[in-house]
C-alpha cells in the first residue's frame, strides 16, 4: 500500500516536471521563433528588393533643337550619368535625332533592332544603313530592308526651356517586340 | 512535426547524448537571472555576424565609395537604415553585456582556481570585441570615423621606440586612407571574427570541463543542484528576448549618426570616440608632454596586467564578498574611475555639441577663408591680426555682419581683407564669432 502511494506520487511528480518541462520548452521555442521572423522580414527585403528595382534613368539635355535642319538625321553624343546602386559613373552614348516637321522631333535608339549593331544615316539614299546585316530604315524608323523585325527604337524626349532633353535607353535585339532592357 | 523530424535525424546521427550533454549540465546553487549575460553576450554576437554579413551585402570599402555606399543603404536599400541600426547598436548592448558578465564574473569571484584560462580566455575576447569597436568606426567613411581613427592611431604613435612602425603597420601606409580602409574591413570582417568564434568555442569547451562556479557559499553550492535545462536556458532566452527587444527598439527609431564624408583637409572637425572609448578618450587629456606616455603606455599596460593576472593576484581559494574585501575595493575604484572620466567626457562633449549649425558652418568657413592665417583663437594660428579667442564676450553680431562686409568702413586702417559672403555665410560666420566666449569655454 505504502509502496504504491509513493509510487503514484513518483509518478504525479513526474508528469508534473514533463508538462512544466514542455511548457518551458514551448516558450523557448516561441522565443526563438519570435526573434527568427523580427529578423528574417527586414533581411529578405533589405536583400531582395533593390535587386528588382529598375536602373533610374536621369533626362539629359542633349541640344538646342534650332541646330536641327527638317530631314537631316543627327548624331549626337552625350554623357550619361549612370547610377548602379551606389556607383555613379559617367558613360558617354550617343543617339540619333531627327526633325520631322517645325513642331516634332523624333529620337531613336543608335542600336539596329536587329543584332543591336550601329548604323548610319546615308544622305544620298535618304535611309538609315546598318552595315552588319544590311538592314535598312527610312527616317521615319519603318523597315525597309533587311533583318530587322521591328522599326528604329524612339526613346523619350521633353523639350524645356528650349533645349532636347532625352533618357537613354536601350532594347532587347532581334524580337519583333520592343522590350526595355 | 519539429519532434518527428527530431525522432528521423536521431535514429540516423544519434543527437541524443549531444543534447543530454548539452542541456543536463549541472548548476550548483540552481539557475539564476545572474548568469544570463554570458548567454546574452553570445546573442548579441551571433546578431552582430548576420547583421555585418548583411551589411556587407551593399558596403564597399574603399574612400572613394564607402560613404556613397553606406548613404545608399540608408537612404535607398528598404530597412538599410534598422540593420545598419541593428549593428551599430547591437555593439554597444554588446560592451554592455560583456561588461556585466565580467562584473558578475568578478563579484562572484568565478575566475578563480580552476577556471583562470576561463577568464584569460575571456579577457582576450573582451580586448578583441574593443577591436571590433576601433575597426568598425573607420568604415562608413564619415568625417568621425576619419577624424576618431587618426586621433587613436596617433596615440598608438606615442609609443616610445615602435611607435612609429606600428603605426605604419595599422595604417597600412604613410597616411591614412584607402590602405587603411580595405585592411580595417579585412580586421573587421574576417580576422576578428573568426578569431573571436575560435575563442568563444576555448572559453564554452572549458565552462563545459570546470563547470559554472556557482554561488560562494559552497554549502549553498551543494544543497541545490539543478540542470542547465529547462530553467536556466528559460532565464537566457527571456533575458536574450528583452534584449533583443531593446535593440529592435533602438534600431527602429533611433538613427545611426553619419557625419558628413570624410575630408582630410577639414581640419575644424571636433572627433568624439564611441562611448566605449570615452573614459580612455578623457583620460588622456590630462597627461600632455612627457607625460603624455603614462596615458598611452603606462597606465593601458598596467590595466592589461592587471586584468589578466586578476586570478593569480586574487588567488585565495574563499570567494565570498567579505573575505575579498581589497579586491573588490580596487575594482570598485577602477569602475568609479571609468564612469566618472565617461561623465566628464559626456558633460564637455554636450557643451560642444549644443552648437547649432550654423556655428559649425560657421567654423568651417572660417578655416576655409583661412582667417587663421591673421587670427589666433586659443593659441592656434598666427597672431597678425587680433586674438579671437573671446570676440563673442565683446562684439555684438551687428558690428560683426558689419565689419566682415567692410572693415575699413569700420576699423579705419585696418588691414583685413573684405570678404564677399552671402548671408547665410556672413550670419554662420557671424554665429561661429559669437559662440567663442569665456562662459562658452570649461
Amino acid at each position: 500500500m505504502r509502496t504504491q502511494h509513493s509510487q503514484t506520487n513518483k509518478n504525479h511528480r513526474f508528469i508534473d516536471e514533463l508538462t512544466r518541462r514542455g511548457f518551458i520548452g514551448r516558450t523557448i521555442g516561441l522565443i526563438a521563433a519570435l526573434i527568427g521572423t523580427a529578423l528574417t522580414l527586414p533581411l529578405a527585403v533589405y536583400t531582395i528588393i533593390p535587386a528588382l528595382r529598375r536602373r533610374s534613368e536621369d533626362w539629359v539635355d542633349i541640344l538646342n533643337p534650332d541646330q536641327l535642319r527638317p530631314k537631316e538625321p543627327m548624331s549626337v553624343e552625350m554623357v550619361t550619368s549612370v547610377r548602379d546602386g551606389w556607383l555613379k559613373s559617367a558613360s558617354v552614348k550617343s543617339v540619333w535625332v531627327v526633325r520631322k516637321n517645325d513642331h516634332d522631333v523624333v529620337v531613336y535608339s543608335p542600336l539596329c533592332t536587329h543584332l543591336g549593331c550601329g548604323y548610319r544615316w546615308e544622305a544620298e539614299r535618304q535611309a538609315f544603313f546598318c552595315p552588319c546585316h544590311a538592314s535598312v530604315f527610312d527616317i521615319d524608323g519603318r523597315v525597309l530592308a533587311g533583318p530587322a523585325p521591328r522599326p528604329l527604337d524612339t526613346l523619350p524626349f521633353k523639350i524645356e526651356s528650349s533645349r532636347l532633353w532625352i533618357i537613354y535607353k536601350e532594347f532587347k535585339a532581334g524580337t519583333p517586340k520592343k522590350i526595355e532592357l | 512535426m519539429p519532434r518527428r523530424l527530431y525522432q528521423w535525424l536521431d535514429e540516423r546521427i544519434k543527437l541524443q547524448p549531444i543534447k543530454i550533454k548539452l542541456l543536463d549540465e549541472p548548476i550548483p546553487g540552481g539557475a539564476s537571472w545572474i548568469y544570463v549575460y554570458g548567454s546574452v553576450t553570445l546573442f548579441l554576437f551571433v546578431l552582430q555576424v548576420i547583421s555585418g554579413m548583411f551589411l556587407a551585402i551593399y558596403y564597399n570599402a574603399s574612400p572613394d565609395h564607402a560613404y556613397d555606399s553606406i548613404l545608399y543603404i540608408e537612404q535607398e536599400v528598404p530597412f538599410g537604415s534598422f540593420i545598419r541600426g541593428l549593428h551599430h547598436w547591437g555593439a554597444s548592448l554588446m560592451m554592455v553585456a560583456i561588461g556585466l558578465h565580467m562584473l558578475q564574473v568578478f563579484l562572484y569571484g568565478a575566475y578563480k582556481r580552476p577556471r583562470e584560462v576561463m577568464w584569460i580566455v575571456g579577457v582576450v575576447l573582451f580586448l578583441l570585441t574593443l577591436g571590433f569597436g576601433f575597426s568598425g568606426y573607420l568604415l562608413p567613411w564619415d568625417q568621425r570615423a576619419y577624424w576618431a581613427t587618426q586621433v587613436g592611431i596617433n596615440i598608438v604613435g606615442t609609443l616610445p621606440l615602435v611607435g612609429d612602425l606600428l603605426v605604419r603597420i595599422i595604417r597600412g601606409g604613410q597616411q591614412l586612407g584607402a590602405l587603411t580602409l580595405s585592411r580595417f574591413y579585412a580586421l573587421h570582417t574576417l580576422f576578428l571574427p573568426w578569431a573571436v568564434v575560435l575563442l568563444i568555442a576555448v572559453h564554452l569547451f572549458i565552462l563545459r570541463r570546470v563547470g559554472p562556479a556557482g554561488p560562494w557559499d559552497p554549502q549553498k553550492a551543494q544543497r541545490i543542484r539543478e540542470s542547465f535545462y529547462p530553467k536556466q536556458v528559460f532565464m537566457d532566452a527571456v533575458a536574450i528576448l528583452l534584449t533583443f527587444a531593446a535593440l529592435f527598439i533602438l534600431a527602429a527609431w533611433s538613427r545611426v549618426p553619419l557625419a558628413d564624408r570624410a575630408n582630410p583637409s577639414d581640419v575644424s572637425f571636433m572627433p568624439l570616440p564611441e562611448w566605449y572609448f570615452l573614459f580612455y578618450y578623457q583620460l588622456l587629456k590630462y597627461f600632455h608632454g612627457p607625460w603624455e606616455i603614462i596615458g598611452t603606455l603606462v597606465l593601458p599596460l598596467l590595466f592589461y596586467a592587471l586584468l589578466f593576472l586578476l586570478p593569480f593576484l586574487d588567488h585565495t581559494p574563499r570567494r565570498d564578498l567579505l573575505s575579498r574585501r581589497g579586491v573588490l575595493i580596487c575594482g570598485g575604484l577602477f569602475l568609479v574611475m571609468v564612469f566618472g572620466l565617461m561623465g566628464v567626457s559626456l558633460k564637455q562633449s554636450a557643451s560642444l555639441s549644443v552648437t547649432d549649425p550654423a556655428v559649425e558652418q560657421g567654423r568651417r568657413l572660417y578655416v576655409e577663408l583661412g582667417c587663421s592665417g591673421c587670427h589666433q583663437i586659443h593659441g592656434e594660428g598666427n597672431a597678425v591680426g587680433p586674438d579671437l579667442s573671446y570676440v563673442g564676450d565683446t562684439r555684438e553680431a551687428d558690428w560683426l555682419i558689419r565689419h566682415f562686409k567692410d572693415p575699413q568702413a569700420v576699423v579705419p586702417g585696418s588691414i583685413m581683407p573684405g570678404y564677399k559672403l552671402i548671408d547665410q555665410e556672413l550670419k554662420s560666420l557671424t554665429a561661429y564669432m559669437l559662440s567663442l566666449k569665456h562662459s562658452a569655454r570649461r
